[in-house]
């Protein structure tokens, strides 16, 4: 019998539930939009998360990369080396040394004998390293994961220039070298767990122990090393490295790199997109959840009679309640199951060349659950939410509801009466005339109803957000200013002599060619010394710039430029040494110890964040240089200047200093466009959908007033025009308030997100573009106001007035 | 216009919901003239289609078919910006609901249409000082503060009246005013309004009160949307009020009311 009645409460629950939502399509189509949307988000971004990790960690069990690996230019001690291994014998597992060959793109060419198709990879700005398959670990893998052997004359081509240049088995690459044209054939792409990420500056080519040999004799390459280590179960990365840099004796010129530094800066650069998705989803949810809010409230005040006579009939509270739920939780379900469906779809496409870049990633109980939990979440909050909201039914009092029709009490009744009255009692209409009748009946309506209205502002708020945060990321990364960050001064040009052998004579012949150059001023070298000092982990190698540091170039967070005595360091490095302003730190170069006061904390992106400076000026015997330079000329082209020198200087990396900073930050900066365009695209979609949603609601109720203005004599025009005005009126105030929270704590939000990712910005300033996001976006935000305005009050010019009435 | 001509007039008006499942004929073809200073009343039973006629000749509805006259003028072809400019400078109305609007007190309420009209080249100030006579004279100037939640329903349909005056209407409209006024409120309104049409102001009036009714100089009567009968009755006098009452409702009883 008990089951009975639950099965037939449970039907008519159903069926209460599917009348409402055919009888509301508008409202309740906008509302499953929006869930859906959220849910879509959700889900496509946790899968893509649950999926780039999966890839990452596959390729890494195929690859095995290096828990830490020191990159090095020059010549080496492998003694030393070896003697470092023993001596960690219980944290290193394995090590190796593994030689590569660095060549300039434009010494790469292909063509396909096939078709006579050819051409090169010149355009491509990373480094091209040729390396033989190592025998322990660090392995290149082909696509099914297997270690690939090539045989002589043959090429494995790094699976970037697979997908950028269509290099595919049977092309032929030629390596342009001192002794002429080396060919080798291409027989396929090899994955990288070590270069993967789109960040990495550089990739490698696999080949044979013969070619390799020969293209060495060969000459025209920069050989390179990279000393690499697994590590035992247990032991710390940070710990050998700082190990590593305090031993001495060992090859230290150019990068030391952890495992868990590539895996973060693959997370980052390929995982972005994944992270805004959530972002732009967690958005929506709110905007969702808004909005239910509002859609039940009125729905409960529209049908107070009728939930009245419910209650007076004796229906308990949690029945009346479970009649509005079970549609909500209906469409809750619905927008999870569509949107998780949705979400399949386009996370396979948005993983599909994370795949082609690592792996293949395993499909687990992880694939399925991650995206079903973050569903889940999603629909208990929804869910979570309704049940709040339609708490109001137990306050609901029977004769209030029958008589008077009113959700209130006496008691809010009255004080709903008390507040009506404050407000009239000094309109002033009086005062007003002309066409300022309308505009002032719409600031009344909007002073007096505020409450009702709020959504609309907090709406386009939460979307100025939304759209400005990645524009004005986005902007600020590529702004010139941006060079400050990457702890260089916003100068022209900009060369690096490092992680070669004969860097002074190089140096010093570059800064004679530019001193006599008319075009150039203001040219100022920096040097890069290598001390060690002791940090949390031991003693550690400590690379600090030397040469006249100026004021405003550097980023400082604390303290200010390093004077003669002192020393500036970068926030990781400030951490890594456990110093602050004001502290001492004492460092030793190999020939003596000075002891320096730290100056000043300052944000640096480069070298992995781990940077110092010292003012000075240090001609000879530094690890590497850089020297600026500005143009005499402010018109005059420094793309064209840097090739000249970069010709006759090829191993001096001359550049214009906003190339050096697009190109490490490139990928990142595409990543965030990608993201800021999709939370454009939603954010602007989601904006239009709301103010439809809520007009669509918001006419309905004010059906009767529109009624009674159309009987006085105002134009169908004139209603249209004041509910236009007090839309585009809360849809500007939101839009502002969005757009000064972006500003400020949106600010300081990338910042703390920028911190969490230890790259070594903790404190950005934004540098918007201020037609982007001060006019154009504000003007789509208040065009997409319009639009909804448009849309929904179409239908007032061609109805029957009486019916509002 | 001078009294006893034509001033309002419908021809072969209709009106048909689609909006319905078959759809809903409410009006069938209605020819009515509405004499100049006349106080016209609209009866029928619920459903005859009384609100609806009188909705279609104030120009708040579109009819199907058919064509309405104010002052020799055809009110179906104009453009919703005329017609509502017809509606403010020749047209009042005052229905069973006041339909105020909350956020302005009673005396902004009031001068609102009168404000509008000024805007289109009205003068403002008399406009004003008119409406505070008409608050005066309909004994409801001590509540011109007052919020609309704060006064009474009598009061408020006072208000009502003073804002469907406040334009100087030629005609004015009235959709049960007493609806939902208790019997000393009614009396309260139908004096004010029968006082407005002795100052020569068109009235038509739709209701299903006889009392109420016994004060127009004319009744007719609506079944199904047809106008089947209509009752001359001349103008009403306060002696011979309930006389009027029983002969209308010995006439309705004839028609089957």
């Amino acid at each position: 019998m008990r089951s009975t009645t639950v099965k037939n409460g449970e039907r008519l629950y159903l069926r209460y539930a599917y009348n409402d939502l055919s009888r509301n399509k508008g409202v309740n189509a906008a509302l499953i939009v929006i869930l859906i949307l959220s849910a879509f988000l959700m889900a496509t971004g946790s899968m893509v998360i649950e999926r780039l990790a999966g890839s990452i960690s596959r390729l890494s069990e195929q690859g095995k990369p290096p828990d830490f690996l020191q990159m090095h230019l020059g010549d080496y001690d492998r003694a030393a080396l070896e003697r470092f291994a023993a001596d960690h014998e219980s944290e290193i597992a394995a090590w190796l040394v593994e030689e590569m060959l660095g060549f300039d793109s434009a010494s790469l060419t292909w063509e396909r004998p096939s078709t006579g198709e050819n051409g090169d990879l010149a355009a491509s700005r990373i480094d091209n390293l040729f390396v033989t398959q190592n025998a322990e670990f660090d392995f290149l893998v082909d696509w099914t994961g297997g270690v690939v052997r090539p045989a002589a004359g043959e090429v494995y081509v790094p699976v970037l220039y697979e997908q950028q240049y269509g290099l595919t088995a049977g092309d032929v690459l030629t390596i342009s070298t001192d002794a002429g044209p080396h060919r080798l054939e291409v027989r396929g792409s090899v994955k990288d767990a070590q270069m993967a990420a789109s960040l990495s500056p550089s990739s490698r080519f696999l080949i044979h122990p013969e070619d390799f040999e020969a293209l060495a004799r060969a000459g025209g390459a920069v050989p390179e090393i990279i000393a690499e280590y697994r590590l035992t179960a247990g032991s710390d990365a940070n710990a050998i490295q700082t190990a590593y840099e305090g031993a001495g004796g060992l090859p230290t010129n150019g990068q030391p790199v952890t495992g868990q530094q590539l895996r973060i800066i693959s997370m980052i650069s390929d995982g972005l997109v994944a992270f805004a998705l959530v972002f732009i989803s967690l958005v929506l949810v709110a905007i969702a959840l808004l909005n239910l809010r509002f859609v039940i409230s009125g729905s409960l005040e529209d049908e107070v009679h009728e939930i009245g006579a419910m209650k007076a009939i004796g229906i308990p509270d949690r029945a009346i309640s479970a009649l509005y739920l079970t549609k909500y939780s209906i469409l809750a379900l619905v927008a999870c199951v569509v949107g998780g469906l949705l979400a399949v779809v386009a996370a396979n496409a948005l993983t599909q060349s994370i795949e082609t870049s690592y792996a293949q990633a395993p499909v687990g109980i992880w694939t399925f659950l991650v995206p079903l939990i973050a569903l889940a979440a999603v629909y208990v909050i929804v869910v979570a939410i309704c049940r709040g909201v339609l708490g109001r039914v137990k306050k609901i009092e029977v004769v209030n509801a029958l008589v008077h029709g009113s959700t209130l009490d006496e008691k809010q009744t009255a004080r709903r009466a008390k507040r009506e009255a404050r407000w009239v009692r000094r309109t002033g209409l009086a005062s007003s005339s002309g066409a300022g009748v309308n505009r002032r009946l719409a600031l009344l309506d909007l002073r007096a109803e505020g409450r009702a209205w709020v959504l609309v502002p907090v709406v386009f708020g939460l979307t100025a957000v939304l759209i400005t945060l990645p524009a004005n990321l986005v902007s600020t990364f590529e702004s010139p200013q941006f060079v400050t960050y990457l702890g260089a001064p916003e100068r022209d040009l900009r060369a690096d002599v490092q992680f070669q052998q004969g860097v002074d004579d190089v140096k010093d012949r570059l800064v004679a060619a530019m001193a006599d150059d008319d075009r150039l001023t203001d040219v100022q070298t920096y040097a890069y010394v290598d001390y060690s000092a002791d940090s949390a982990d031991g003693r550690a190698r400590l690379r600090v710039e030397v040469g006249n540091h100026v004021d405003g170039a550097i980023r400082f967070s604390q303290g200010g430029l390093p004077q003669d005595g002192q020393i500036a360091l970068s926030i990781l490095n400030a951490e890594k040494y456990q110093v602050g302003v004001g502290d001492d730190l004492t460092i030793d170069d190999g020939d003596e110890s000075i002891t320096v006061q730290v100056s000043g904390i300052y944000q640096d992106l480069t070298a992995g964040g781990q940077t110092a400076k010292m003012p000075g000026e240090v001609t000879e015997g530094a690890s590497a240089y850089t020297v600026f330079a500005d143009l005499a000329d402010d018109g005059a082209d420094p793309a064209g200047i840097a090739d000249e020198y970069g010709e006759q200087f090829p191993t001096a990396g001359v550049k214009p200093t906003q190339e050096y900073a697009r190109e490490t930050l490139g990928v990142l900066i595409d990543s965030m466009r990608g993201a800021a365009w999709i939370a454009l695209v939603f954010g602007l979609g989601v904006a239009v959908l709301i103010t439809s949603l809520f007009l669509k609601l918001r006419l309905t109720r004010d059906r009767p007033k529109m009624g009674v203005l159309s009987a006085i004599g105002f134009s169908a025009n004139e209603i249209v025009g004041q509910v236009r005005t007090k839309t585009l009126l809360v849809v500007a105030a939101g839009t502002v308030v969005g757009l000064v929270f972006a500003a400020t704590a949106g600010q300081s939000l990338a910042s703390a997100a920028l911190a969490a990712a230890q790259l070594g910005i903790t404190d950005l300033t934004f540098i918007p573009n201020p037609w982007l996001v001060y006019v154009l976006y504000p003007l789509l935000l208040l065009g997409a106001g319009h639009l909804g305005v448009a849309l929904l009050t179409a239908g007032i010019r061609r109805a029957d007035k009486s019916q509002w009435l | 216009m001078s009294q006893g001509t034509v001033t309002l007039e419908s021809r072969e008006l209709s009106k048909t919901y689609y909006s319905t499942d078959p759809p809903t004929e409410v009006l069938l073809g209605i020819d009515l003239s509405v004499r100049a200073g006349e106080f016209l009343v609209i009866m029928g039973a619920s459903g005859s289609g009384k609100s609806t006629l009188l909705y279609s000749i104030s120009g708040m509805d579109k009819p199907t078919s058919g064509n309405v006259t104010l002052e020799g003028r055809e009110l179906t072809s104009l453009s919703d910006a005329e017609m509502s400019n017809v509606r403010l400078t020749r047209m009042g109305f005052v229905f069973q609901q006041p339909h105020f609007l909350r956020n302005l007190d009673v005396r902004d309420n009031i001068l609102l249409p009168a404000l509008k009209g000024a805007a289109k080249g009205k003068d403002k100030d008399a406009a004003i000082a008119r409406v505070d006579a008409l608050m005066e004279r309909f004994g409801i100037s001590h509540i011109k503060d007052h919020g609309i939640t704060q006064v009474s329903g009598g009061q408020l349909q006072r208000a009502s009246i003073c804002r469907a005056l406040a334009g100087e209407p030629s005609v004015l409209f009235a959709d049960e005013p007493t609806g939902a006024l208790n019997s000393s409120m009614s009396d309260e309104v139908m004096d004010a309004l029968t006082d407005v049409h002795r100052d020569g102001t068109t009235i038509v009036m739709v209701t299903h009160d006889p009392g109420v009714a016994a004060r127009g100089d004319r009744v007719i009567y609506l079944r199904d949307g047809a106008l089947v009968d209509a009752n001359e009755m001349g103008p009403w006098q306060p002696d011979t009020a309930q006389q009027r009452e029983d002969d209308l409702l010995t006439w309705l009883r004839e028609l089957g009311f």
